[in-house]
């Protein structure tokens, strides 16, 4: 496996206008040089090789598209060094444009009021694809998806999950080496998410396509990616298989409740000030540590001073694990 | 080529898909020569001489409303478009693309030249020609006339991009679209002819670009002007502000990807 972007010890950091309260403190920033250096990637380095597909994850503002900007070329690392596919993307970035594809979940790169099959056709004339390259491209996708539908289907009248259909089919189209997915399942509705990550695993099996995928979806991860990489305020927290990340934290179960009366959580909050609870739905869940503590053990604490009515007990998800090191990177 | 070429077809096609939009705008540009014409005469009349300032009443017209067709074929929006593009972040994906971005923000812009040309332009020369009954010479002036407008386009296009490259900085479109408008368009003689300019801004005018981009191809068109030196100055202009603007857009864009957009 040969490595397609390697990310040394790159930095990013912004000037930030300190800015002021009210309206005499803006009429004050109009003149004022008051900056504040933020730092929004830190010291971040890994290697992705060709044909993978990394889960990109980190709560809001962790710094996520500001990495992903700085791979496609549209931001300079304030130091660091970054290689993609041998180029440096921000020296680049035409370049690099070329061998890149790009899907914005909250925005579409098609064009709006046509219909999509003109939008293909015009980026095979940007990309320069070739008619025989066209045409099989076209081809896998007729087999991936009922595309014959949607091709003459003005782009503005379409439904949200058939444009982020339409646009990751766009953005693979010039068969690029490396795809950046950046939530491309927001918004959509469970069979339509299904669709999608199917169709991004079948399109980065065929082509063996790197795809580097941000989403806050878990189902996401789990269904897509073999390897996740966290990061939270500009660190990395974590770099390795989801597996790995399962076993790391496998001592971990969660314990669901119901509890009779009013207040459940702020009840089992108080009697396990130290654990993590959360509800949904009237169950109140908790994040047992079984080194340190058995899950019965806990039961029992609460079972003496609440009306437990029902239980359950669940192996930890991807979703809680990754919750857990948010928090705690937030800490 | 081809790749330039796509995006001016989709240009076209998109701004078919809009018919109502089209009728509009042929009514809107309709409206808009009657108030000039109506205003123009006014004018003529409160001055009591037929001719004012070297022009009659016919000539200020056939240029007024030559270049009001004009306008409606070189405004692209382009200060629009950017500015949106800024707002929404809608440019990382346009900076994306494997093209230098100013050239294909022009070619993605270049499908409006042919709708425009068809749609507002050739029927209001037509009319014009009509109307008048032959006031607008037919000959070689045709041809200095298409290369003066080539040129026009391309100065056009540079002002509007520098303006548009402005908001980087500034964040919001509206203010300083609408001041290049103005600037624009009164500075080049699209609203008022420039023999009507005062003499002090008349030498001022001379010196600008803005007049390259209206009175240059209309004086050429129609017979009255130095043909190499009106042609001479253009090139000179094209070829500066095309420089300026390039240089300005890539100092800027270094500033979004050092500092963020």
């Amino acid at each position: 496996m040969s490595k397609i972007i390697e990310i040394q010890n790159v930095s990013k950091e912004f000037k930030v206008l300190n800015r002021r309260e009210g309206l005499k403190g803006s009429i004050m920033d109009l003149f004022s040089r008051n900056y504040k250096i933020v730092r929004a990637v830190d010291n971040i380095s890994m290697d992705i090789n060709q044909g993978e597909i990394v889960g990109y994850l980190g709560p809001n503002g962790a710094g996520k598209s500001t990495t992903i900007k700085m791979m496609t070329g549209v931001l300079e690392p304030t130091s660091g060094g970054i290689l993609v596919n041998g180029n440096e993307p921000y020296r680049n970035r035409t370049k690099n444009a070329q061998e890149i594809g790009v899907v914005f979940g909250q925005r579409s790169q098609l064009w709006w009021s046509l219909p999509l099959i003109e939008s293909f056709k015009l980026l095979k004339d940007i990309y320069r694809v070739g008619d025989a390259e066209y045409n099989g491209m076209m081809e896998m996708y007729r087999e991936l998806v009922d595309i014959e539908g949607l091709l003459h289907k003005p782009v503005r009248q379409m439904s949200l999950g058939q444009r982020t259909l339409s646009d990751i089919l766009a953005a693979f189209l010039h068969d690029p080496k490396i795809v950046f997915l950046d939530e491309p399942t927001i918004g959509l509705d469970v069979s339509m998410k299904a669709k999608i990550r199917e169709l991004i695993h079948a399109l980065n099996k065929e082509k063996n396509t790197t795809v580097i995928l941000t989403t806050h979806d878990m189902g996401d991860v789990d269904a897509l990616c073999r390897r996740i990489v966290i990061i939270d305020k500009g660190k990395m927290l974590y770099d390795n298989d989801i597996e790995h990340l399962k076993s790391f934290f496998g001592s971990y179960r969660t314990l669901k409740i119901r509890v009779d009366g009013e207040n459940s959580i702020e009840n089992v909050r108080a009697e396990l000030p130290d654990f993590m609870v959360s509800e949904q739905d009237e169950w109140v869940s908790v994040l047992v540590d079984e080194e340190k503590t058995t899950v019965m053990d806990v039961l029992n604490r609460l079972i003496k001073t609440l009306d437990v009515r029902d239980m359950r007990l669940e192996e930890i998800s991807t979703e809680d694990v990754i919750k857990k090191i948010y928090e705690e990177g937030a800490a | 080529m081809k790749r330039y070429l796509t995006l001016t077809r989709a240009g076209v096609l998109e701004a078919l898909q809009f018919r109502l939009s089209m009728l509009i705008m042929v009514a809107g540009n309709l409206l808009y020569l009657i108030v000039v014409y109506f205003l123009w005469k006014s004018i003529y009349a409160s001055a009591g001489t037929e001719i004012v300032n070297g022009m009659t009443f016919t000539d200020t017209l056939i240029y007024l409303v030559l270049a009001t067709a004009l306008f409606n074929f070189m405004e692209m929006y382009t200060v629009w478009e950017i500015g949106r593009n800024i707002q929404t972040g809608k440019i990382v994906l346009d900076l994306l693309k494997p093209m230098d971005y100013r050239r294909y923000l022009f070619w993605s812009f270049s499908g409006s030249f042919v709708t425009q040309f068809f749609f507002t332009f050739l029927p209001t020369f037509i009319v014009v020609c009509a109307v008048t009954k032959g006031a607008i010479p037919m000959g070689i002036n045709m041809l200095y006339f298409a290369v003066s407008v080539v040129m026009a386009v391309m100065i056009n296009y540079s002002v509007d991009f520098i303006v548009g490259t402005i908001c980087l900085y500034t964040e919001s479109i509206w203010g300083v679209n609408i001041m290049k408008q103005v600037v624009v368009l009164l500075l080049s003689g699209a609203t008022v002819p420039i023999a009507f300019f005062p003499e002090p801004l008349k030498t001022v005018v001379y010196y600008l670009p803005f007049q390259s981009i209206y009175n240059a191809p209309l004086t050429l068109l129609l017979n009255s002007g130095q043909v190499l030196e009106t042609l001479g100055i253009q090139l000179f202009w094209c070829a500066f502000m095309t420089i300026i603007s390039r240089l300005f857009w890539r100092v800027s864009l270094r500033q979004i990807t050092v500092n963020g957009g």
